[in-house]
């Protein structure tokens, strides 16, 4: 598979929380060269399996979430829509920004911002909370009211770039890039046998509730799970605190969510393969799918592995595609002879 | 089904969320002539069932009520309280209230404290007591208290307290009324706890496994005087479907069910979405491998205070739309 | 009681770390068990056989994991950065002894000399960001000899009796649960009982939503440790719980409103048997019951603690004859929820 494109499909969709079939429908596509079947639930999540043969064997399941940040249309006023978020959206991204406003067919919109020659002299200084913003989509009160229904989702307009040395730039990587790891490690195992049966899904609705992962999760009922979700790279402007930064291999997590004994298979063959790896250290709630699949049901033992990002949460998310290889190398290497090697807590 | 006077039977009893006990005893006699059976879970909730060889659609609507828990009596007699639920502390000054054994009483503000700056803790409640012996004859720590404000209709609208979520347990039985037939096996929920943070709902919906899901409940509307449009609706302008809170995005399938089922019937709609305040529907989508669930709601002003405010229209309508989807082809 | 209390106090297990805490438990309890398993998160789960053959009615939990932290960073200099690993008051950990990674590496978290610090800050409590543990390491190399990034660090304290009748440790909450657990699994029973010591109750009940998914029972009983905040200055309304005046009976917290029926059940036996009890002056926190109470199709849930002063600290105060009444309580309360 071509990582570069198969991202870049993907980045390109439109699939706010709640709001993800076509992107789901497309990754269930996406999976069926590498699994035996491939579909979409009920619930909205892409989910694909391979089944070992072996009689009883376990299960392990591996999760990124297909779902990106969002906005949805709460009112018309003047022609002009009025919004609210949907997930983590950080207001001071959206002066003058361009949505794709997801009305069938969809339509453009511009987030307002007032003109630098009409504001008062500190006004540039402070956020416009999104109470105050609005988005033109050149339209007036009846056009617009008519063509918008109040509940219509709008994403980020756009996909993604190339920067140099094989850094890629756009919306969505935060999950999708991970996704596409999930594709390649399912690639990586294609001709190798298996003694656990692979499931591998897309879930819906992480960045508000978890929502598609726990529900996923109970239908699936693993034994083992993989969270893959992205992490904070480091920027020139960050904090305090441990980051690394991008290019540098996968991040495993350790920590209360993360069972020690997969966490210490993961950093295991990471060394043997020789694959750059960091721990991060989760002292909580990881902010991932992770949290709500460890307590579906009985319990399922849980790893967590993130892939480096700069700036989360924006139309501008940076990766390096070779952390994407590299976090897939790791992945297949886990699943393979997990059934045999896998530990427990005692 | 009279409106006005089953609302006010029902705010009569004393149902705040944990001690829900009497409303689902009322509730269980309305509905009884509606269904084929009745019955209570371990948690309390009262689930009256349809039987249908068809879809499992189960229906939500939370019986419980904010309200007041006595946490401890000052000397002077006067009764400490936590909430139960969501209270906003200057909805409380001066409002009328009164405990399951009847006593009543008034909430007040200690003097001290400058309400701009008070907080739920400078708050207590006056039973009248001489002092802390007597008032612990009246009163028991953890004893429950709930609004003791009026019911009563002003021109097509009405005002009463717990319009959330007692408004919505008439809906349902509205929708039990006039409902004809279908294939659907339906499950009537009047659910608990819902206040405390949705959590009846979660134990029922496990026990039915339903196919579809929808929570009726109020929703904040966004036409009070100098409005903030934290939601989307507004009172006169239909039955609101629900498209999103803080608690679910509903499925879209759910939400264009529901709006050609108004367009079929020709019921007034309008779309729900508001940025806080969860309902059952949190609860119940998240059931087992997944449901696929929607809302319908009542419009409603000054949620959470002594006397909300609803509109007459949007009831009926919300009540011919839970029963269209209750007699859909599902 | 208080022995076994003072053993399992001076045991190490952070949330996710119980190691210690569980492999001492299941040896006490093997010789009384009719079956032992542990689960995925970690949770040991005992099924002890009764006089009453009622199978996986009853359940009994108590969390084995105590508050810490874990290390999240180890500097140029050998020092090691770290984080709370459940809810922990910044104020009390300053200046404290710890116990980092199974190796028991000691340390303590450093601060800058007081003859250093300036007026302004004197009135700040430094972020746990700020903080940092010293072992002694002479640098990076020296330190990560000795720990590695993701180690739990617990509070270093010892267990001692003070005072008249009262009890100093660390981990109080909920070691007495589990002391109080271990006692009831040695004695003969009215009924059988599932016992669940259970894992990360104070990350999120984390252990306790997979152990009760599990055993499903019809009736479960918390035991727990709980604030105390009786201190000269506070008002009484504020003062939630009191070492000595017996066993918390909980009608309502922030996770639970817990079943009625049992509520009052726990208060008459407390009466009949002059056992003392007391109730809590406010709503507030949450326990195993907030997970169990919604498990499946429902559960009817009670709860019962101890008092204990300066909870989640290194240094917790609680009274010796508390533990003792907990345990007369649940005892009666297990014997008459057998005839329910």
């Amino acid at each position: 598979m071509n990582i570069r494109e198969t991202l870049g499909t993907l980045s390109a969709m439109a699939g706010p929380s709640g709001f993800e079939h076509p992107v789901a429908e497309q990754a269930a596509g996406l999976m069926r060269p590498f699994l035996d079947e491939a579909n979409v639930d009920r619930f909205g999540n892409a989910v694909g399996v391979r089944l070992c043969g072996k009689p009883g064997a376990p299960r392990l399941l591996l999760d990124a979430h297909l779902d990106e940040i969002g906005l949805m249309v709460t009112g018309v006023e003047d022609g002009f829509l009025r919004f609210r978020t949907i997930g983590g959206v950080d207001p001071r991204m959206l002066p003058d920004r361009e949505l794709t406003v997801l009305t069938h067919p969809s339509i453009l919109g511009v987030v307002t911002c007032l003109p630098p020659h009409v504001l008062k002299p500190g006004d540039t200084k402070k956020a416009i909370p999104i109470s105050e913003l609005r988005v033109d989509i050149g339209m007036d009160q009846k056009e617009a009211e008519r063509t918008v229904p109040i509940g219509t989702p709008m994403v980020f307009r756009g996909g993604c770039f190339d920067l140099k040395n094989g850094r890629l730039c756009g919306k969505s990587m935060d999950d999708r890039s991970c996704f596409t790891i999930l594709l390649r490690t399912a690639e990586l195992l294609k001709d190798k046998p298996l003694d656990v049966d692979l499931y591998v899904m897309g879930s819906t609705r992480e960045e508000v509730s978890g929502a598609g992962a726990k529900v996923g999760t109970y239908g699936i009922h693993p034994d083992y799970c993989v969270a893959v979700d992205v992490t904070h790279a480091k920027t020139p402007d960050m904090g305090k605190g441990r980051r690394s930064n991008i290019g540098g291999g996968p991040q495993i997590g350790v920590g209360p969510n993360m069972t020690r004994w997969m966490t210490e298979r993961m950093v295991g063959k990471a060394r043997e393969l020789g694959i750059p790896y960091d721990l991060e250290v989760m002292e909580g709630h990881t902010g991932t799918n992770g949290w709500h699949m460890q307590i579906v049901r009985e319990g399922v033992a849980t790893s967590v592995v993130s892939l480096p990002l700069k700036y989360m949460h924006s139309p501008i998310e940076v990766l390096d595609l070779a952390d994407i290889e590299q976090t897939a190398q790791l992945l297949a290497a886990f699943a393979e002879h997990l059934g045999k090697e896998a530990g427990s807590i005692c | 089904m009279d409106i006005l006077k089953t609302l006010q039977s029902l705010n009569a009893c004393h149902g705040p969320s944990g001690d829900e006990a009497e409303v689902a005893s009322l509730l269980e006699k309305l509905a009884m002539p509606f269904v084929d059976e009745c019955r209570r879970d371990t948690m309390g909730n009262l689930i009256a069932h349809k039987k249908g060889a068809g879809s499992r659609v189960l229906f939500a609507a939370h019986m419980d009520s904010i309200g007041f828990i006595a946490t401890y009596i000052e000397k002077e007699g006067f009764v400490r309280f936590c909430k139960v639920g969501g209270l906003h502390a200057p909805d409380l000054i001066a409002t009328p209230v009164r405990f399951k054994n009847g006593v009543r009483g008034v909430i007040c503000l200690n003097e001290g404290v400058e309400p701009k700056e008070m907080t739920l803790e400078d708050l207590y409640i006056d039973i009248g007591a001489h002092d802390e012996e007597e008032a612990r004859a009246m009163v028991g720590i953890g004893d429950t208290a709930v609004y003791d404000t009026p019911t009563f209709g002003a021109g097509d609208r009405l005002v009463s307290p717990y319009m959330d979520n007692r408004i919505s347990c008439i809906v349902l039985l509205m929708a039990m009324e006039q409902f004809q037939k279908s294939e659907n096996d339906l499950y009537f929920v009047f659910t608990v706890q819902e206040e405390l943070g949705l959590r009846g709902a979660k134990t029922a919906a496990y026990a039915i496994d339903p196919d579809y899901g929808i929570a009726v409940d109020v929703t904040v509307s966004a036409d009070e005087l100098g409005s903030k449009h934290s939601g989307s609706s507004r009172l006169g302008g239909g039955a609101a479907i629900k498209v999103m809170d803080s608690s679910i995005i509903c499925h879209p399938e759910m939400v264009s069910k529901l709006s050609a089922l108004a367009g079929e019937r020709g019921i007034d709609v309008q779309m729900d979405v508001i940025r806080s305040g969860g309902t059952d529907a949190g609860s119940i989508y998240t059931t087992k491998m997944g449901v696929l669930t929607g809302g319908i709601s009542i419009p409603c002003r000054y949620v959470h205070t002594p006397q909300e405010m609803v509109d007459r229209g949007d009831v009926e309508a919300c009540a011919r739309l839970v029963c269209a989807f209750a007699e859909a082809s599902l | 009681m208080l022995s076994l209390v003072k053993e399992l106090c001076l045991l190490n297990g952070v949330s996710s770390g119980e190691d210690e805490v569980r492999a001492f438990i299941r040896e006490k309890a093997a010789p009384y068990a009719e079956a032992m398993r542990t689960d995925a998160l970690g949770n040991l789960i005992v099924f002890k056989k009764g006089a009453k053959a009622t199978g996986n009615k009853l359940m009994l939990t108590a969390h084995m994991d105590e508050v810490g932290f874990i290390v999240n960073d180890i500097t140029e200099d050998g020092y090691l950065k770290f984080a709370p690993v459940g809810g922990i008051d910044p104020r009390v950990v300053i200046g404290k002894r710890v116990s980092v990674g199974l190796g028991r590496v000691q340390g303590a978290i450093g601060l800058k000399a007081y003859h250093l610090v300036s007026a302004e800050e004197e009135k700040n409590v430094p972020k746990f960001e700020d903080m940092y543990i010293d072992i002694g390491a002479r640098d990076r190399a020296d330190a990560e000899a000795a720990v590695s990034l993701g180690a739990l660090v617990a509070f270093e304290s010892d267990a001692v009796e003070f005072g008249y009748g009262m009890f100093k440790a660390k981990a109080i909450d909920d070691r007495v649960g589990c002391a109080v657990m271990l006692k009831l699994l040695e004695e003969e029973l009215p009924m059988d009982c599932t016992f669940v010591f259970s894992t990360q109750e104070e990350v999120g009940t984390r252990g306790a939503f997979g152990a009760a998914f599990s055993v499903t029972p019809e009736i479960a009983l918390v035991l727990e440790g709980t604030t105390a905040a009786d201190l000269p200055g506070t008002d009484s309304h504020r003062q939630v719980a009191v070492p000595g005046r017996g066993p918390v009976l909980s009608f309502m917290d922030g996770g639970t409103v817990y079943d009625r029926e049992l509520f009052e059940l726990m208060r008459e036996l407390g009466e009949k048997h002059q056992i003392p009890w007391q109730l809590k002056s406010g709503i507030s926190g949450g326990n195993d019951a907030s997970a169990v109470q919604r498990t499946k199709e429902g559960v009817r849930v009670a709860a019962m603690s101890v008092a204990v002063r300066y909870l989640h600290a290194p240094s917790s105060v609680a009274c010796v004859q508390d533990f003792d009444h907990m345990h007369a309580l649940a005892r009666k309360w297990i014997e008459a929820v057998a005839c329910l």
